[in-house]
Parts: C-alpha cells; sequence; structure tokens
C-alpha cells in the first residue's frame, strides 16, 4: 500500500471520452515526487515537438505531490504544466487553496488530459471513480456561479472545482485555472489550453485520506510549525499576507512602477497590504478580519489569504472572488501607477470570475499603457479608452474587455508580446517580458540573481523559481544547510551568486515537484526549512530521502522542463531580459539610476550554464547531464531533441 | 538619543500605538540595532536599514536621529 499517494494516475482522453487509470510502480513516485517533474514525465512523452497549444494534441497535466492531502501547512498545492499558448515554450504554474487536498481524496494523484471533446463537459472524480459529464449549461458562466450550480447539481457543497472562466473559454492567452472561485494556477495559460479542449472543469470529492507512514514524527512535525510561527513571522504574514511587502519593496527601490521605469511609487501607501488588512478587508469595520478577512488552504496554520467585499459603486466586489496577494497589488497598481485600493480589488475579482492571470494581465495593460505615453498608441486604437497610466477606471475597464475579448482587449488577451508584433509602432521597446511571459513584481535591476533566473527559468520570468539575493545574508544557518556557505554583497552577479541561484532554484523546483508551497517550505524566511521539508517527506512516505536526493529531483524537473524547450529548438536565444533593463535606468527613490550591466550579465549567465552543465553555446541540457538525471530517455525518445543535445 | 524608527509590514504590530508603524523613540547611547530590536521585544529574524544603508549588522550603534527601518525578510508573494 503507498504512503502518501494513491498509486492511480487518470489518462483522459477527451476526444474519445476515453478513461484509463495507470498504476505506476513505488519508484516511479520517488523519481518525479508529483506536481510538475510527474507532469513533465507525460508531457514529453506524449507530445511531440511543434504541438500547437491549443490543439488536441496538446497534453494537460494535473499533478499533486507524494505529500498533497496530509494534515500540516502548505500541502494542497496542485501543478499543471503543458505547452503554453502564452510564450511557445513549455508552461508551468502552481495553485492551492481545497482542491489538491480533495483530488487526493477522490483517489488520483493526477490527471493527464489530451484530446479535445466535441462538446463541453467536466470531469468528475469521486472516491476513486471517473466520469465526463455534460457542461454545456456551464458553458459562458463566471467561475463562481459555475462552482453554485455544479454545488446544486451534484447535492454536496462539499465537492471542490477547478475550472475555466469564460477567458479560458475564449482562449485568452494567459486564461488561469480556478478553484474556490479565488485560487489560481495563473501563470502561462494553461486556462487556455483547457478550454482549448472543451474542459469546462474537473471536480472532485471524496474520502481516501491519505496514509501517513509515521504517525508520531508527522504529529511532531505539525507540532513544530504551530510553535515557531512566531518565530519565523509567519504569524504577521498570516495576518498581513503578501500584500505587506508592497511599501517595504517600495522603501528598498524593488517595487515596479510605471511598467517597470522606476523602483519606487509616490502613492505606495495607499496600496499597502497593512491598510488593505486595516481598511479593506472583510470585517474590518468591526475589527474582526481574522475571523472574516482571512482565508487558508486545507489544513494550513499560516491562513496568509486574503477576502474582501466591496458593496456598493463601480468596484463592487463579492467576498467570494477573494483578495489581491502582493503580485496583483503591484501588477494593476504601482505598473500602472493606479493607487485605488478599491479598483484594484475590482480588477483582481474579475481576473477570478473570468479566469485570468493577474500579473499577466495587470502587466500587459501596463506596458499598453507607456505605450500610450509614448505616443504609440492612440484612442483610435483603444476604442476611446485613455490608457493613462494612473487611469483606474481604464484599468478596470480594459481588464474586463480582455476576458471577453472585446475592442482592444482582443489584442491585449494574446500577451504584450505578441500584441506588440501586431500593433509594430515600435512597441517592442517597451516590453517586461522574458519568453514572451510578463515580469512579476520584483526587479532584477535590484535583485540581480534573481534576474538570472528570470531570464533562464523554461516557462519565462517568475519570483517562485529561486530563493531571492537578500536571502543568502539574512539566513546563514538554513543557506548552509543546503551547502550555501559565502553570502555576497547586495547587487552582486559573481560565479557565488549563480551558485545560489542554481541551488535554491533546484530546491523550489523540488518544491514545485512534491507540489508544496514555497511560502511554508523553503530555504530562507518559510515557515519550515528544507530541513524539515525532508522531515516531511520522510514521516509521510516512509521513504529515507536526503536533501541530496530532493535537490535532484528539482534538478531533474528543471533539465526536463528545459529539454521541452531545447526540442521547440528554444535554447539560449530566449535566455534575456526585458532591453529596457540594460539601457533604461531606472527613475527615483533607493534605486534610482540602477541598469544592468551587459556585458557583466552575459558572464554571469555564462557562469549559471557551466554550472548547470549545460551548453554555453546554445543554452541546451548535455546529453551526459540528462543521463546523469535518468532522463537519457528523453533524448532518445525525440529525435529533434537528440539532434540538439550532445 | 531619539531615533526616528519605521517598522515595516507585519512588523507594526510591535508599535500598536504608533501611525502605522513610525515613531520617535529615545534610546541610551551607544545602543545598537540589537539593543533596540530586543526594546521592541521583536524575536524572528529581520533587516533593519539606517539612514537608507541597507544590510546593517545587529552589532552596529546607532546614533541621535538616525532614521531606522526595520523589514521582515519575506520575499516572495
Amino acid at each position: 500500500m503507498p504512503k502518501g499517494y494513491t498509486g492511480k494516475i487518470l489518462h483522459v482522453n477527451l476526444t474519445q471520452g476515453e478513461l484509463i487509470i495507470e498504476e505506476p510502480e513505488e519508484q516511479f513516485y520517488r523519481t518525479y515526487m508529483g506536481g510538475s517533474a510527474l507532469g513533465m514525465h507525460y508531457v514529453l512523452k506524449e507530445t511531440s515537438a511543434g504541438v500547437d497549444a491549443l490543439s488536441p494534441e496538446n497534453v494537460l497535466a494535473l499533478c499533486t505531490g507524494v505529500v498533497t492531502g496530509t494534515p500540516i501547512s502548505g500541502q494542497s498545492r496542485l501543478t499543471a504544466v503543458a505547452k503554453s499558448p502564452l510564450t511557445g515554450c513549455i508552461g508551468d504554474s502552481q495553485g492551492g487553496g481545497f482542491f489538491p487536498a480533495q483530488m487526493k481524496f477522490s483517489g488520483f494523484d493526477a490527471v493527464i488530459i489530451k484530446g479535445k471533446s466535441p462538446k463541453p463537459v467536466f470531469l468528475w472524480l469521486h472516491n476513486g471513480e471517473a466520469e465526463l459529464r455534460d457542461a454545456a449549461h456551464l458553458w459562458g458562466l463566471t467561475t463562481g456561479d459555475a462552482e453554485d450550480k455544479l454545488k446544486e447539481e451534484l447535492d454536496d457543497k462539499r465537492i471542490e472545482v477547478l475550472q475555466i472562466g469564460p477567458a479560458g473559454e475564449n482562449l485568452v492567452n494567459y486564461a488561469a485555472l480556478i478553484s474556490m472561485s479565488n485560487r489560481a494556477n495563473g501563470r502561462t495559460g494553461m486556462g487556455a489550453v483547457m478550454g482549448s479542449k472543451n474542459l469546462k472543469a474537473v471536480v472532485v470529492r471524496g474520502k481516501q485520506k491519505p496514509e501517513i507512514a509515521d504517525p508520531d514524527t508527522f504529529k511532531e512535525l505539525q507540532k513544530w510549525g504551530t510553535a515557531n510561527l512566531e518565530a519565523t513571522g509567519m504569524d504577521g504574514f498570516g495576518k498581513y499576507g503578501t500584500p505587506s511587502v508592497t511599501t517595504p519593496q517600495d522603501k528598498v527601490g524593488g517595487l515596479p512602477t510605471y511598467n517597470f521605469n522606476s523602483g519606487t511609487f509616490d502613492q505606495a501607501a495607499e496600496i499597502d497590504g497593512v491598510k488593505l488588512y486595516k481598511e479593506r478587508l472583510r470585517g474590518h469595520e468591526r475589527d474582526e478580519q481574522n475571523r472574516f478577512g482571512r482565508d487558508t488552504c486545507f489544513s494550513c496554520t499560516v491562513k496568509c489569504k486574503r477576502v474582501t467585499q466591496i458593496d456598493e459603486g463601480p468596484y463592487k466586489t463579492e467576498a467570494k472572488y477573494g483578495g489581491p496577494e502582493y503580485e496583483t497589488i503591484a501588477t494593476f497598481g504601482s505598473y500602472c501607477g493606479v493607487s485605488e485600493m478599491d479598483a484594484i480589488i475590482r480588477a483582481n475579482a474579475l481576473c477570478n470570475m473570468y479566469g485570468m492571470d493577474t500579473i499577466t494581465c495587470g502587466a500587459t495593460i501596463a506596458w499598453a499603457m507607456e505605450c500610450w505615453a509614448e505616443g504609440k498608441l492612440s484612442a483610435e486604437d483603444t476604442g476611446g479608452i485613455e490608457l493613462v497610466y494612473g487611469n483606474a477606471e481604464a484599468m478596470v475597464q480594459m481588464t474586463e474587455m480582455i476576458a471577453k475579448c472585446e475592442g482592444f482587449g482582443k489584442i491585449l488577451a494574446k500577451g504584450s508580446r505578441k500584441a506588440a508584433e501586431i500593433i509594430g509602432r515600435g512597441t517592442e521597446e517597451y516590453l517586461i517580458t522574458c519568453k514572451g511571459q510578463e515580469a512579476p513584481a520584483h526587479m532584477p535591476q535590484v535583485k540581480r540573481s534573481l534576474g538570472i533566473v528570470y531570464a533562464v527559468n523554461p516557462f519565462g520570468a517568475d519570483h517562485e523559481s529561486s530563493e531571492h539575493d537578500g536571502s543568502y545574508k539574512a539566513f546563514p544557518e538554513r543557506m548552509e544547510y543546503i551547502g550555501l556557505t559565502k553570502p555576497q554583497e547586495k547587487l552582486a552577479l559573481n560565479k557565488e551568486m549563480m551558485r545560489f541561484a542554481m541551488v535554491t532554484q533546484h530546491l523550489f523546483s523540488a518544491i514545485d515537484s512534491l507540489s508544496v508551497c514555497s511560502f511554508i517550505y523553503g530555504p530562507a524566511w518559510q515557515l519550515y526549512g528544507a530541513d524539515k521539508l525532508v522531515e516531511v517527506v520522510n514521516a509521510v512516505t516512509g521513504w529515507d530521502v536526503d536533501i541530496e536526493e530532493l535537490l535532484e529531483v528539482g534538478e531533474r524537473r528543471l533539465n526536463m522542463l528545459r529539454a521541452f524547450n531545447s526540442r521547440e529548438g528554444i535554447g539560449r536565444e530566449s535566455d534575456t531580459l526585458p532591453k529596457k533593463m540594460f539601457k533604461r535606468p531606472l527613475e527615483g527613490g533607493r534605486s534610482d539610476g540602477y541598469a544592468l550591466d551587459e556585458e557583466e550579465w552575459e558572464r554571469a549567465l555564462e557562469d549559471y550554464y557551466r554550472l548547470c552543465e549545460w551548453d554555453v553555446e546554445t543554452g541546451h541540457p548535455s546529453l551526459k547531464k540528462m543521463e546523469s538525471l535518468g532522463l537519457g530517455w528523453v533524448v532518445a525518445e525525440n529525435e529533434a531533441l537528440s539532434q540538439v543535445v550532445s | 538619543m531619539q531615533i526616528n524608527l519605521e517598522l515595516m509590514g507585519p512588523l507594526v504590530d510591535y508599535l500598536p500605538d504608533s501611525e502605522c508603524g513610525q515613531t520617535k523613540m529615545s534610546l541610551n547611547d551607544e545602543s545598537t540595532i540589537a539593543d533596540l530590536l530586543s526594546l521592541l521585544k521583536i524575536k524572528q529574524r529581520v533587516a533593519v536599514a539606517v539612514n537608507g544603508e541597507q544590510e546593517k549588522e545587529m552589532k552596529d550603534l546607532l546614533k541621535d536621529g538616525d532614521n531606522v527601518m526595520v523589514f521582515t525578510n519575506v520575499s516572495g508573494g
């Protein structure tokens, strides 16, 4: 009997309506652990080079990990992988809530989806059984309405629903998968992939709780987490949530403002997380935010999710659509020069209602605002909407138009890189994309090793794929556990910082393969350090993994993602940062004048490649590296890959 | 001596009576950053900037009129 995992993976062919259950050996789980690595096994096996991201041939894998569904903080996460319609590279996205744990209870570790249903359907997983059901009546509904209907139809309020909204149906290139109407697998357009398959939702319910190999140790680990909330600062993080980093980011010159042209926003105080807590979270009028304004994921003690509600006015928002994270506050706020918190709350809710990634949506609008400011766009292009920095009303209006693919929204629905190709006029100069994905709200000019990870990350710029620069010096004990003992000065971009980038990238990659939360488990400020992550995995599974084995799982997954891109012919030429980060010094605040030096940056990139054992000329993983990670089969089975990997 | 203190993010709760974590604070002469954090009863690991200069050490001395900002080290979001 497997411990932690169910041992069942469901394969769904929507074209034929075929459902097959696979029961892999234990070694398979130990090799990939779950999440992104497990999903990539199937994506690499079952897709061919050049596959169209929105075609039936693309494979969408939805994967939990070996500890998902056990009663400890930070384990209820689901990873989605497939080729991305936004970037043309591999797509990868994590999301939390209650769906991942409930999917495990329903009897499945992962669902691998291919084909296209002739009509809209939803997948219903319950107590080890799977069936496809008609979803024609759900097509076109917002996420909240569709979830209400499904609960009524299945006569069960405790089902969990992972679904696309109208944006996914409309194939918005950055459509998200949404659960609980407010949790998102947001990045890289996984919602558009699901929409292209006519799959409206995956609905789960079950009572198959995962067995735990060592319950006594597990209990001790649970207690350790609760006892260390204050010492790690995670009690405050839970109370004020990710938005609480807004003002600190601004003070150090790291809050992207006016489409990344500045690291400071003179109205940052208006969009800060403490203000959000005190003046906007549900229950604030009675000082009862902790009861009504915070939400959580399955079995998590940190409780960092926000709940907001606006009862009237143009930005009216229902509580079920949650509240904005820091990333959302920055992209719809400081990126766009918008300081009205209610407008940001509304834009966040629209993204959750229609199913879109808030980062790419906000950043794409910010890009259009810079184009407007530079005279490259006018009311003639936008249908009269004035996309001026600071115009909150226009920002919210454009968000809805994107979801519905209406007017100028139809162009922005493709993401800023493709929009720049359509519009021309030199608008690509203002892009802040890496591999076609818009940069999240941490600045490569300020966090320089993070900038390298933005560039090399196979699915585009991402802030949760490595630890950020300052943590190396701030958390020496935890860093030592993963072999990092030589902290460097601020802004350093030397070989040791590249080692820091790579090692922490491997750890975050393992975290995304175990499919656990990177706020709860990590190498630095998180509740549990990497040592405790090892203990949790062993207590649940009964295995005897050590940190080296977990880091290798992370490295394996990173090389699988990378190999997917290599197979598409995508290598070093795509490992770049937006031009403006080199050419245009930041203006104002603590980072005034900061710009990246191209020569220094390229040298660091090559140091990183050498550490990864990737080809310095092409950026492709070496055959030796692939084989050492047990990935020789990926090269052998893919002719296009075998031609570029040596 | 007196310093201008600003606690950022969740740390505002260590100064419940202040205006958004900002206050003037009197300290003994030759107080260090560690002394300040001890006085505030902040036990978690934090970062401190003095007069805009980041990455200060716990043993660093403060002086009259310093502008001190205290941050958490959270870096995700």
